[in-house]
């Protein structure tokens, strides 16, 4: 672990066959299941993660993909030291993220999309200044970065609003706000963006990006809307039961699974689709329908396949207007899933599979 | 930089200051619960009082050591006394640690416990004011009648004892809530801790009216020097070397209560969920 001057191989976070597992009891139903729940409570143990190797550098931005119960908002509690890990070790800024000093505590810090950091009956600007008080924050940084932020994220006018008065998309902004006052290093984004209209989504998105290149901020991102992961984050770690699916970049996940391509055809409204004739075509090509709707349908088919496909589908069907994309991310994390249950356990890493 | 010496006391006035303006802001449910809180109960008091000494003859009639009259400024410095002792609902903490709301301050460069000093001293300096609002009003009721302390000295002794009590509350409670790392539910012990703290300390009943045996063993307890013994002193019957024994006593807890918050909240730090995140 690098404990020298900051730079851009120092690992800042790095956790070394991590698990974790949860007590709770098992509550059974019913007025007897209650009784028998009052006279002897049934332990039981739930493993949340299982053997994560992860090594994150400086000024790397890792979106964490999962299903629910993957385990990944658990991985940032440990990481950042809310939880303890139950086996193996989490190290951030080079200590254990459960022993953290108030000195790296400074240089971290974290964003929840579903609990408020700031003061809910107050306005924003006084929990912002209670925030420059415990991050010891100089008042001409605070009122710098506060007017920049504001700005950056079009708040500028709600700062003296009562917390619980603003939109949600607001408050969102606000949370992230009071996250980067004290120009922290490592950021941890949960889910940051839930709940969020396109708008908001997208300057939040913008926020990110441009902190992430000014000031070589490192974020861990866990978030539900694939969108956010594709457009802020260079590398990808995908969560499954526990365990890490996927560690890599975004081509190097799209080549993984299966570098695909979704094309989507627009037929002329009302049109009779020649099914048999669409299945002929794809099962030519290789390719597989992915998702339909109202006069559109989206078409999986591996690269390779494109150039032979686009004419036959101009002759099968009555297409109205076409595009080619990338497989979506979506198809790619449901295929990394599948492909984890199919196999019985989790892919190996895409490190592991670019050195065989 | 706030040099580090100066950063934690500043950081409690800040906080303060925030958990004042959270406090006040709604007026209604301001004056419902800090002006009238504590009121009910005296009043009962007053009339059982009333009736049991209105059945032993009334007049001069001493019982266990007190005339009505007494009595009557007994209840009088209940009234104020309660309002400066620290409330239990004045720590969440057993709803922070359920819902998830700790998890925000472990992030943050500072002790949790920090902020709830704060939230302390806002308490306690409201309550202040409250509790002389209260005294000057009855003062302007009753006169003479109403509790009045025999010397400035006294007075003062008494309030430094109610606040080292009031301390030990905060810290006991934070314990109790603390608990909710380990359990479910917490506010029946909370219910329970507050039954318990008033009645050993003579919120019901002065201790010294009390069997000697239990006397005894209450006046090893804090809320007795938090309750009974403030107003005793204000009133007359206790004096200096009982304030100084008082002030060892409530020393002594307070470290042993102290020691324990360290225990509970970093046992149950480890035990930790994180919910709703």
């Amino acid at each position: 672990m690098s404990t020298g001057e900051p730079g851009a191989d120092e690992v800042v976070l790095a956790a070394r066959r991590v698990g974790k597992v949860f007590k709770t009891f098992e509550r059974a139903p019913g007025v007897l299941g209650v009784l028998r729940n009052f006279v002897a409570r049934k332990e039981i143990e739930v493993a949340a993660l299982a053997d994560i190797d992860l090594v994150i550098r400086r000024g790397e931005t890792v979106g964490l993909i999962g299903a629910n119960g993957a385990g990944k908002t658990t991985l940032v509690k440990i990481l950042t030291g809310i939880v303890p890990a139950s086996s193996g070790e989490a190290r951030l800024l080079g200590r254990d993220s459960f022993q953290l000093t108030d000195e790296e505590k400074r240089r971290l810090a974290l964003v929840m999309g579903q609990k408020s950091q700031l003061w809910w009956d107050l306005p924003p600007i006084d929990s912002f200044q209670l925030l420059r008080e415990i991050y010891s924050i100089p008042e001409e940084c605070f009122r710098e970065r506060v007017a920049a932020f504001t700005r950056m994220l079009d708040v500028e006018d709600r700062l003296k609003i009562q917390l619980r008065q603003l939109s949600l998309g607001q408050r969102m902004k606000m949370e992230i706000i009071g996250a980067f006052l004290h120009d922290p290093e490592v950021v941890f984004l949960d889910e940051p963006t839930i709940g969020l209209d396109l708008v908001s989504r997208e300057t939040i998105r913008g926020f990110l990006v441009k902190l992430a290149e000014e000031r070589g901020v490192t974020f861990v991102l866990t978030s539900h809307d694939l969108e956010d992961i594709e457009e802020t984050c260079r590398r990808i770690v995908v969560l499954d039961s526990g365990r890490v699916a996927f560690d890599g970049d975004l081509d190097g996940l799209s080549r993984r699974v299966s570098g695909q391509r979704a094309v989507e055809v627009h037929v002329d409204p009302g049109a009779q689709l020649d099914e048999a004739r669409l299945a002929e075509v794809l099962r030519q090509h290789g390719g597989e329908v992915g998702s339909r709707a109202a006069d559109a349908v989206t078409i999986l088919v591996p690269a390779e396949g494109i150039r032979g496909l686009m004419p036959a589908l101009f002759d099968a069907l009555p297409v109205r207007d076409l595009s080619v994309e990338r497989q979506p991310l979506e198809h790619l994390v449901r295929e990394i899933y599948s492909s984890s249950e199919r196999s019985g356990a989790a892919l190996p890493r895409s490190d592991e599979v670019e050195s065989t | 930089m706030t040099a580090l010496p100066l950063r934690v006391p500043r950081l409690i006035l800040r906080s303060a200051g925030y958990e004042m303006r959270k406090r006040i802001q709604f007026r209604t449910g301001f004056f419902v619960r800090e002006v009238l809180f504590g009121t009910v109960e005296p009043l009962i008091m007053l009339f059982v009082y009333g009736a049991l000494y209105a059945s032993a003859g009334g007049g001069d009639v001493v019982l266990g050591g007190w005339t009505f009259d007494e009595i009557l400024r007994y209840v009088a410095g209940l009234l104020v006394v309660r309002k400066l002792i620290f409330h239990n609902r004045g720590i969440e903490l057993s709803t922070e640690i359920f819902e998830g709301r700790v998890t925000k301050y472990l992030v943050m460069p500072l002790r949790y416990f920090t902020l709830l000093q704060g939230r302390f001293l806002q308490y306690t300096l409201l309550q202040v004011v409250i509790a002389g609002l209260v005294w000057a009003a009855g003062y302007g009721l009753v006169g003479d009648r109403w509790l009045v302390p025999v010397s400035p000295t006294a007075a003062c002794q008494a309030l430094v004892l109610v606040l080292m009590g009031s301390y030990c509350c905060f810290l006991l409670y934070f314990v109790i809530n603390a608990l909710a790392f380990w359990l479910d539910v917490v506010w029946s012990l909370l219910v329970m801790s507050w039954f318990l703290v008033n009645f050993t300390g003579g919120g019901a009943v002065p201790v010294s009216q009390m069997p000697e045996g239990l006397q005894r063993i209450f006046c090893a307890l804090f809320p007795y020097w938090t309750i009974t013994a403030p107003i005793e002193l204000v009133m007359g019957r206790l004096e200096t070397a009982d304030f100084q024994r008082g002030v060892v006593v409530l020393a002594l807890w307070l470290l042993a209560l102290e020691c324990l918050r360290r225990l509970v909240w970093q046992r149950g730090l480890a035990r930790y969920v994180g919910a709703g995140m």
